[in-house]
C-alpha cells in the first residue's frame, strides 16, 4: 500500500466531511472521467477533445433504460460502460489514422454529430431541456435516493476505476501504449501496431468515460444537453492538464480544483464560464505543467534551499 | 460560400501557425455582433461591413501577438486549452455586452425583398452575401497564389524552418496569417447577421462545422477547404429541403463518410 493509495483512501472517507455529498459524489465521477482521458493524453499522447461523446451517450442510453423499463443499477453501469466503449469504438475507427491537430479536430467535429443527434431527436433526449426523471433504484435493500449511500457507492466505483487503470498502465500493454507516446514509427517497427492499440485505448478511455456519464446521470437525476456538448470535453481536458497529464493520479487532482474551481466562481456571477475562461488562460500562461508538476517543483526548490543553507554554514 | 470563407480562415490558421483554433467561431460570432453595433453607431450598412472585420482582425493581432506567440512551443494540448479558454471568455463577453437573447438583424433597405430568377425567386440579400463572399474568397485566393506575400505564407505552409533561413521573419507571418484567418471569420459573421440574426450560440454552431471544411478539405489545404466548404454547402441545403431537423447531423455524417473512404480528407495528401 502506497502512500498515494493512502492519500487517495483519506481523501474519500474525508470530503464527504468537507462538502455537499452530492458535490463530493461529483467530484469522483468527475475524476473517473478523468481517468479514461488520461489514458488517451497522458499515457498515449492522444489529445482527444470529445470526451463527452462517450459520457453523454452512456447518460442517455442508460438514463433512457433506467426511467422506462426501471432496469437494475448493475445492469445501467454495465450498459454504459459499453455504450461507451462501442461508442469510442466508432469515433476511434476514424480517428486514430490521423495524428496531431487532424486527431484533435476530428474528435471534435465527431462530438459535435453526437451533440446535434442529442439536440434535435427530442422524443428521446429531450433536446435542450435534457432528459429529466432518471430515478437511482433501490439495490440489496439499500436506498440509494439517500445521497451519503450514493456518495458510498461512487466512492467505491471510483476506487475499483483506479485499481483498474493503475493495473492498465502497469501491464505490458500500458508501456507499449507509453512507447506509442513516446515514438510511434519505433514502436511499429519493433513490431507493434501502433493504430490498433491506439484504438484500443481509445475504447478503454471510452468505457471509463461511460461508467462516469451513467454515474453522472443517476447523481443528478437527469441528463443535460451540456453532457455530450463540446465545453464539457474542453473541461475535462483541463481538469487533467491542471492535475498533471503525465502521472496516474494527476487528474484526481485535477477533478477536484476543477469542480471546486467551477463551484466556487458559479456563485459568484450567472457568466462564471468568462472566469473560468480566464481560468483556463491563466494555468496555460502560468501553470504549465499542472498540479502535480508545481508540487514536484515546489520540493525540488525547497530541497535546494536546503542544501545551499547547509553549504552556507 | 459562408462556410467555404469559414474553412478558409481556419485553414490558414491552422496550416500556418499549426494550433488548433477553437476560437474561430468565437470570431465569427463578434463578427456579426460589431456590425450590428457598428451599424448603431455609424448608421451605414456598407460603412459598419467593412470596418466589423476589420475589429475582429485587430483583435486577432491582439489576441496572437499576445497570447498564442509564447505558446508555439507548448504542445497542442496547451494550445487547445488556451483558444478553448479564449472561446470561453469571447462568447460570455458577447452575453455580458450584448445579452443572452438573440436578436435579428435587418439587411440594408437596398438589399431588401426578392429577385425574380425566371424560374424562381430568391432573396436580394442572400444573392449578395453568395456574391459577395464568392469574391472574397477569390479575393483570398489571388492574393495567397499571385502576390509575394501570399507566396511566403503558402510556404511557411510547406517548410517553416526553410522560410525563416530565407530572412523572412516567421512571427511576423504568423500574425499576418492569424489576423487574416481573424478577418475571414468576422466577415463571414457580419455577412451572416442579417440572415440568420445574431445569438450567443452561433459561433459555437460554426465552429463545428469550420473544423469539418478543413478536415475534408485537407489540412493547409487552401483549396480544398474552399471546395469543401461548397461541398457541406450543397449537401446541407438539399437535405435541408427533405429532412429539416438533420441538415447538422449531415455535415458530420459527410465528414465521416469521406473519412472512412479517404481519410487523408478530399484534397489532402498526407
Amino acid at each position: 500500500m502506497s502512500r498515494a493509495w493512502l492519500a487517495v483512501f483519506a481523501a474519500v472517507i474525508l470530503l464527504p466531511l468537507a462538502v455537499r455529498h452530492a458535490l463530493a459524489s461529483e467530484i469522483w465521477i468527475f475524476a473517473i472521467f478523468g481517468l479514461g482521458l488520461n489514458l488517451l493524453l497522458g499515457y498515449t499522447g492522444l489529445l482527444s477533445f470529445g470526451q463527452s461523446t462517450f459520457f453523454g451517450s452512456a447518460g442517455y442510453v442508460s438514463g433512457y433504460l433506467l426511467k422506462h423499463y426501471g432496469i437494475n443499477v448493475f445492469a445501467a453501469l454495465g450498459i454504459g460502460v459499453l455504450v461507451g466503449a462501442v461508442s469510442a469504438a466508432l469515433v476511434g475507427y476514424l480517428c486514430v489514422q490521423r495524428s496531431g491537430l487532424y486527431f484533435i479536430m476530428l474528435t471534435f467535429a465527431l462530438n459535435q454529430m453526437f451533440y446535434f443527434i442529442a439536440y434535435q431527436w427530442t422524443t428521446v433526449t429531450g433536446g435542450e431541456d435534457g432528459m429529466p426523471g432518471i430515478g437511482r433504484p433501490v439495490l440489496l435493500g439499500v436506498d440509494f435516493r439517500q445521497p451519503l449511500a450514493y456518495y458510498i457507492f461512487v466512492a467505491l466505483l471510483f476506487l475499483v476505476s483506479l485499481w483498474v487503470m493503475k493495473r492498465i498502465v502497469e501491464s505490458p500493454l500500458g508501456k507499449i501504449l507509453q512507447a506509442i507516446r513516446e515514438n510511434e514509427v519505433r514502436a511499429q517497427a519493433v513490431g507493434y501496431d501502433g493504430a490498433r492499440l491506439k484504438l484500443l485505448a481509445f475504447v478503454i478511455g471510452g468505457a471509463f468515460s461511460g461508467l462516469a456519464g451513467v454515474l453522472y446521470a443517476m447523481l443528478f437525476g437527469i441528463v443535460p444537453l451540456e453532457a455530450i456538448g463540446f465545453v464539457f470535453s474542453g473541461n475535462v481536458v483541463f481538469a487533467t492538464l491542471i492535475g498533471g497529464s503525465g502521472s496516474l493520479y494527476g487528474p484526481i487532482i485535477g477533478s477536484f480544483v476543477f469542480i471546486w474551481l467551477s463551484e466556487s466562481v458559479s456563485v459568484v456571477w450567472a457568466r462564471w464560464p468568462l472566469l473560468l475562461g480566464v481560468a483556463f488562460v491563466i494555468v496555460v500562461i502560468f501553470f504549465r505543467g499542472g498540479c502535480v508538476e508545481a508540487w514536484a517543483r515546489f520540493w525540488s526548490w525547497r530541497e535546494r534551499r536546503r542544501m545551499a543553507t547547509r553549504l552556507a554554514s | 460560400m459562408l462556410y467555404a470563407l469559414m474553412g478558409l480562415g481556419l485553414s490558414l490558421i491552422t496550416g500556418i501557425l499549426n494550433i488548433p483554433n477553437f476560437a474561430h467561431g468565437a470570431l465569427f460570432a463578434l463578427g456579426a455582433y460589431f456590425l450590428a453595433s457598428t451599424l448603431h453607431v455609424v448608421g451605414n450598412f456598407w460603412l459598419a461591413l467593412v470596418l466589423a472585420p476589420v475589429g475582429v482582425a485587430v483583435l486577432g493581432l491582439a489576441i496572437e501577438y499576445a497570447g498564442i506567440r509564447p505558446l508555439y512551443r507548448a504542445g497542442h494540448d496547451y494550445q487547445l486549452l488556451f483558444t478553448f479558454g479564449l472561446s470561453l471568455i469571447l462568447s460570455e463577453g458577447i452575453i455580458v455586452v450584448w445579452g443572452p437573447i438573440g436578436f435579428s438583424q435587418l439587411p440594408p433597405p437596398i438589399l431588401r425583398g426578392g429577385l425574380d430568377l425566371g424560374f424562381t425567386f430568391y432573396p436580394k440579400y442572400r444573392l449578395f452575401v453568395m456574391v459577395m463572399a464568392g469574391l472574397l474568397v477569390l479575393g483570398t485566393w489571388l492574393f495567397l497564389e499571385k502576390t509575394r506575400y501570399g507566396a511566403i505564407m503558402r510556404a511557411g505552409i510547406e517548410d517553416k524552418e526553410m522560410v525563416s533561413l530565407l530572412g523572412i521573419d516567421i512571427h511576423r507571418l504568423f500574425t499576418a496569417a492569424f489576423a487574416l484567418g481573424a478577418y475571414l471569420a468576422g466577415i463571414a459573421g457580419a455577412l451572416t447577421a442579417p440572415i440568420r440574426g445574431l445569438s450567443p450560440g452561433m459561433g459555437v454552431d460554426m465552429l463545428g462545422i469550420a473544423f469539418v471544411v478543413v478536415a475534408l478539405g485537407g489540412l493547409g489545404n487552401l483549396l480544398g477547404a474552399i471546395a469543401a466548404g461548397l461541398l457541406i454547402g450543397v449537401a446541407q441545403s438539399i437535405v435541408a429541403l427533405y429532412w429539416t431537423e438533420a441538415s447538422v447531423a449531415v455535415i458530420f455524417a459527410v465528414m465521416a463518410a469521406v473519412l472512412l473512404v479517404r481519410p487523408q480528407g478530399l484534397f489532402g495528401i498526407r
